[in-house]
């Protein structure tokens, strides 16, 4: 468990690092695609692991996700 | 300490309770119809939000972005050690959580101030008024965060027994949905425009 812990926290660092080196490329669709995607992880990876929904019911489970998708497939298509 | 058996497999039942799940989800319902609009007139006014995006400081937001994160992991192990009936560990780990919190406030009104210097209020354009609604609105989430995990810290070090489990991961969540509205904050202000 602690070290699950210390694995998300890491790897959310790393995928913040990689969002911000991203864009300081010129911001294409297929970039801006990758930040969002990056950014869904995130927001998933820090959901399930730090605020343990992955031990809560489906349901709640299915709405945050479904939340998060929706949002970010609004940012990919306008921006 | 109250470490009651409750079922988290139930649908009534999220970490925290289902209230608090309530206000989470008003709290992403809001902010997520705001980023939305943003993305909405960022796609119309593409060169302007372009150019205003890059008004503001990418490594003061990646470094708050880690700040957050930092103290979400923070209250996790709390949470974690909580479980475990680990009270002294529980408290080291919300200080730290909280102090995390107070970098992030911190930096953020130094981010503030160098807007405010340059002139970039929220007259200034639509993304600045976006800019300063969304990411204000956010500051006093993160303020409220740091209030709740105070006197849930308190309440271990005072009254162990009154401090419950329904409490400690009630907490935690507000302050974990602080982070996940962040994660959303930071690549549309910042990162892609």
């Amino acid at each position: 468990m602690q070290k699950k812990l210390t694995y998300t926290y890491f790897i959310l660092i790393a995928l913040t690092l990689a969002g911000a080196v991203l864009a300081s490329f010129s911001v294409s669709k297929t970039i801006v695609a990758a930040i969002v995607v990056f950014s869904i992880i995130k927001f998933l990876t820090v959901a399930f692991q730090f605020m343990e929904l992955k031990d809560a019911h489906i349901f709640w489970k299915i709405l945050l996700t479904f939340y998060v998708c929706v949002l970010g497939g609004i940012m990919i298509i306008l921006l | 300490m109250s470490l009651s058996n409750i079922n988290k497999k139930s649908i009534y039942y999220p970490p925290g309770g289902i209230l608090i799940w309530i206000v989470i989800y008003l709290e992403l319902i809001t902010f997520g119809m705001a980023i939305a609009a943003l993305a909405f007139y960022g796609a119309q006014e593409r060169a302007i939000f372009h150019e205003h995006s890059q008004m503001l400081n990418k490594t003061i937001a990646t470094i708050n972005t880690v700040f957050l994160l930092t103290g979400g992991f923070f209250a996790a192990k709390a949470m974690h050690y909580f479980k475990e009936g680990l009270y002294e560990k529980t408290n080291r780990f919300l200080l730290w959580a909280i102090f995390s919190g107070l970098g992030f406030l911190g930096l953020k009104l130094v981010e503030y101030y160098q807007k405010l210097e340059a002139g970039l209020d929220m007259n200034y354009s639509s993304f600045f008024m976006n800019y300063w609604l969304l990411t204000a609105f956010h500051w006093l989430h993160v303020l409220v965060g740091i209030v709740i995990l105070f006197f849930i810290r308190r309440a271990i070090q005072k009254k162990k027994q009154n401090a419950s489990l329904e409490d400690m991961e009630a907490g935690t969540a507000f302050w974990h949905m602080c982070d996940i509205i962040w994660l959303l904050l930071f690549p549309i202000l910042y990162l892609l425009f």
